[in-house]
């Protein structure tokens, strides 16, 4: 579960800018949501804090359990292993194979050979890379990594999945299969929380919607999906 | 943390010096030619304290024992002697002996004034060498209160002289060495530095799937320990090819080594195993050393 209760940002860095003014957002365990707005809505820095990169101003924010306002040193980590995070760009270990990408994650949480043997295949089985195991990210196709992002993510069985403008260097068409991909991992119960601006997407897979603007919710609220895409 | 995990971080931080070759073999260069100044300054100042040892050991005190001095008491005196602690070496030196060797300095040319001598003029001598020539004055002190010692000479200024040397070698000695480990240290911090800010992404992936810093640390520890140790075995060959080439080069001279005051000069063969071990282990330790230390502030940041 994620849940921000009056949740202010502020960066005195900038001068005091307020990046979220009081936000009240919870998302139950095995939800799909989008979260929308335009640029400098404060979508980033949301996710920041969800996985306890920045702090709030006040307020407090709760991720799968933890209290991110008491969370510390080592608690951080086991933290972030419990979420699988997917960026626009990949983030690949470029000299590492699809399979030793989706590996690292579990030897990071210290899984044993065995179990990475059976974890990854499926995995990758999931995606649809089974025959790509061997590859180098430089061999794959912008969709192709993103997928294996998606695998790495996932491998790990995390109860929450945030993904951060997946879809944002892909075509169009891939980007759709991308979210189905997401979707299907949705399916087996772990929660996904996708922030784009692409609005097209939304509007053909639906569900529920958060819109930030100027920092603020602005819209939270579940639409239907495919009929609505113009 | 398991074993094959451990296998895993080792296997990637031996494969990431090909990954990273650029980065790799400027850390590479930096070490060797570190370990190479290291190594030749090791050389020359070990050279050096045997020119000065051989130098010194050629220093003499002259202990003239009294003319009419019995073999007892000669006995006493050399026992006296050889028990202080400076004594490093005793020989001795009898009348006869002083006689001819005073007569062969002078040549046939003086030998016309050692016709009218009744008797010996040379007192017996114990020729003393020390173990200390700072303490060359306490020395001979020792020595004017033995009974029976006539007189004591001594070269103080040359002694003095090299004693200054030997002091003001090892100052600058010393200034030399701290002044090559500070720039060779900053030298491959930086480096290291360097590839490790080339390579941020790569850490920032892993801090985000949560690794702890030991996790992230290590390959690049191996990585930076392997780097050391090929570039000190590189700085060993270049540092025995240099050396001997220069040994080669003073050996065609050999008046120079008679200058030099030096005929056991040392050779690299004495010593290249126990260099080429140093080497490697010292290698190992500033990579090594470089990249936690980059990677610790890194992770910080």
């Amino acid at each position: 579960m994620v849940e921000l209760k009056n949740v202010d940002v502020r960066y005195r860095e900038r001068g005091g800018v307020e990046a979220l003014n009081d936000i009240n957002i919870k998302i139950e365990d095995g939800e799909f949501v989008f979260i929308v707005g335009s640029s400098g809505a404060g979508k980033s820095t949301l996710l920041k804090l969800l996985t306890r990169e920045n702090q709030p101003t006040s307020g407090r924010v709760f991720v799968n359990g933890y209290n991110l306002s008491k969370l510390k040193g080592s608690k951080v980590l086991m933290l972030r292993r419990s979420i699988g995070m997917i960026f626009q760009d990949f983030r690949l270990i470029p000299n590492l194979t699809v399979y030793e990408n989706v590996a690292f994650v579990l030897r990071v949480t210290d899984k044993s050979k065995r179990f990475i043997r059976q974890r990854v295949p499926y995995v990758l089985n999931l995606v649809g890379l089974s025959n790509r195991a061997k590859a180098y990210p430089s061999q794959l196709s912008g969709g192709e990594q993103q997928r294996v992002a998606i695998a790495r993510a996932f491998a790990s069985d995390p109860g929450l999945i945030i993904a951060d403008e997946p879809t944002g260097n892909l075509d169009p068409e891939l980007s759709y299969g991308i979210v189905e991909v997401l979707k299907d991992i949705n399916q087996c119960g772990t929660t996904v929380i996708m922030v784009t601006h692409e609005h097209d997407i939304v509007k053909y897979f639906g569900g529920r919607i958060i819109s930030l603007k100027d920092g603020s919710v602005a819209f939270d609220d579940t639409i239907g999906g495919g009929d609505e895409v113009e | 943390m398991k074993w094959s995990n451990m296998t895993f971080l080792v296997r990637r931080g031996m494969s990431s010096i090909w990954h990273n070759r650029v980065m790799s073999f400027a850390s590479f260069c930096i070490i060797m030619v570190s370990l190479l100044l290291f190594g030749l300054s090791g050389l020359v100042a070990y050279n050096f304290n045997v020119i000065i040892g051989n130098i010194e050991d050629k220093n003499e005190i002259l202990v003239f024992v009294e003319n009419d001095a019995e073999p007892y008491k000669l006995a006493h005196i050399a026992d006296v002697i050889a028990a202080n602690s400076l004594t490093e070496r005793v020989v001795f030196r009898s009348k006869e002996e002083a006689w001819d060797l005073q007569r062969e300095r002078m040549g046939a040319e003086y030998s016309v004034l050692f016709e009218h001598l009744d008797e010996n003029p040379m007192p017996s001598t114990y020729i003393v060498t020390i173990n200390d020539l700072s303490m060359i004055e306490q020395a001979v002190d020792d020595f004017s209160q033995i009974e029976g010692v006539e007189q004591v000479n001594a070269p103080y200024d040359f002694a003095h002289f090299l004693t200054s040397m030997s002091n003001n070698l090892g100052i600058v000695g010393i200034a030399v060495l701290v002044a090559l480990i500070v720039v060779c240290l900053v030298i491959v911090y930086n480096t290291t530095r360097t590839s490790v800010f080339a390579r941020r992404q790569e850490i920032n992936i892993m801090r985000g799937v949560g690794a702890t810093n030991t996790f992230i640390k290590l390959p690049f520890f191996i990585e930076g320990m392997l780097i050391g140790v090929i570039a000190g075995g590189a700085s060993w060959f270049l540092t025995k090819a240099a050396y001997e080439s220069v040994i080669s080069v003073f050996a065609g001279d050999l008046s120079i080594w008679q200058v030099l005051g030096m005929v056991d000069v040392l050779s690299f063969d004495d010593v290249q195993w126990l260099a080429l071990a140093l080497n490697c282990l010292a290698g190992a330790f500033i990579g090594a050393l470089g990249t936690v230390f980059s990677m610790g502030k890194h992770l910080k940041s």
